[in-house]
């Protein structure tokens, strides 16, 4: 019944779901959009891709098919993912939004000048 | 005096819709077994179609696919004339910002991908969940992703429109077809096939493909209108 196969996909899914709660703590702690934002997306990256890898495995010995079609959903997340949440956060800062450190730190107005610089220029980053 | 016409027009309508819709009974049980069991006995043994909702779109109730369409193409042609004027005399431009490299390069990599997804969900409408509206529907994000993207990306609305019109066209063309074996409109002319199979269902599966054209070039003009202005 156990084969290496769903041992394999078992693992793989305990992973993920590991790092999808990860995620999900993440985003209700942090205290800031981009602490959120790494959170959600270094965690729920790899979570994703380890949990449909895994159902991939588990589903392998009916059709080799599913295995193919979770590799190629997991080479899309790979891309998409980083890709959306590197939108968002350039988004917030071109918003001026800034992290919550800055606007701690007693060093903020030159931060801030850097920042504003930085943004002004028309160079995509 | 033109309230009073209003009214009284309004009176004899909501008597004679009164009339129509108190015999039809809606809400007994009566009335809802048995077109549940119709429809999921005639699914597999009369159109050998696996999923039983694209048998109901686009069978049963084809022709009301057919007028949801309709009213698609109308509200992007209204959205279009209020938002698009006089776009020969003056150029339009996009009203967003240059996204960074990464997205760039990145929607360049997605992009395919995404329109494989929404072929793929159309083109497998009547064996899996989904159809051509959802598989249209995904084609749009896939453009609206490099709309997002290149802020000089553009779409030709003649290609669109060829499109679109042809899609409808056929699936018209092909709804009469059925008159020709003495059937009905929407009819099954094309032979059915293994259950479960690709090439299964007769027509049904060509009118998703062509529902799924439509939806995916209607959607993707009205996202270009909306995210354009005059220059």
């Amino acid at each position: 019944m156990n084969t290496a196969y769903d041992i394999i996909g078992a693992i793989l899914i305990l992973i993920g779901s590991i790092f999808l709660f990860l995620g999900g703590l993440g985003i209700f702690r942090m205290p800031d959009v981009y602490n959120r934002l790494q959170a959600g997306t270094k965690a729920t990256t790899l979570g994703g891709m380890s949990t449909i890898l895994g159902i991939g495995f588990l589903m392998v010995e009916d059709y080799w098919g599913w295995l193919v079609k979770a590799i190629i959903i997991v080479i899309f997340i790979a891309f998409s993912n980083p890709i959306s949440s590197h939108a968002l956060a350039r988004a917030m800062y071109k918003r001026k939004h800034y992290p919550l450190i800055m606007s701690k730190d007693e060093n903020m107005d030159a931060y801030r000048e850097v920042a504003d610089k930085n943004q002004n220029k028309e160079e995509t980053i | 005096m033109k309230k009073f016409l209003v009214l009284l027009i309004l009176a004899v309508l909501g008597y004679y819709m009164y009339d129509a819709l108190y015999g039809i009974g809606i809400g007994i049980p009566r009335f809802t077994d048995g077109v549940k069991d119709f429809y999921l006995d005639k699914t597999v043994s009369q159109l050998h179609v696996a999923n039983t909702v694209t048998s109901i779109v686009v069978n049963f109730r084809g022709f009301d696919t057919l007028g949801e369409v309709t009213v698609l193409f109308l509200a992007v042609t209204a959205l279009g004339s209020i938002l698009y004027k006089k776009r020969h005399d003056v150029g339009t431009r996009s009203i967003l910002f240059s996204s960074s490299s990464i997205v760039r390069s990145g929607s360049k990599l997605l992009f395919p991908a995404i329109v494989l997804l929404g072929a793929y969900v159309f083109i497998h409408g009547h064996l899996t969940p989904g159809g051509g509206f959802q598989g249209g529907t995904i084609i749009a994000t896939g453009f609206l992703l490099m709309l997002l993207a290149y802020e000089n990306f553009k779409v030709s609305h003649t290609v669109l429109s060829f499109v679109e019109s042809f899609a409808g066209i056929l699936f018209v063309v092909i709804g009469l077809f059925g008159f020709m074996n003495g059937g009905t409109f929407l009819q099954n002319f094309l032979p059915e096939g293994a259950l479960n199979n690709l090439f299964s269902g007769g027509v049904i599966g060509i009118i998703y493909v062509m529902v799924g054209f439509k939806v995916a070039t209607e959607l993707t003009g009205l996202i270009y209108t909306i995210l354009h202005e005059k220059d």
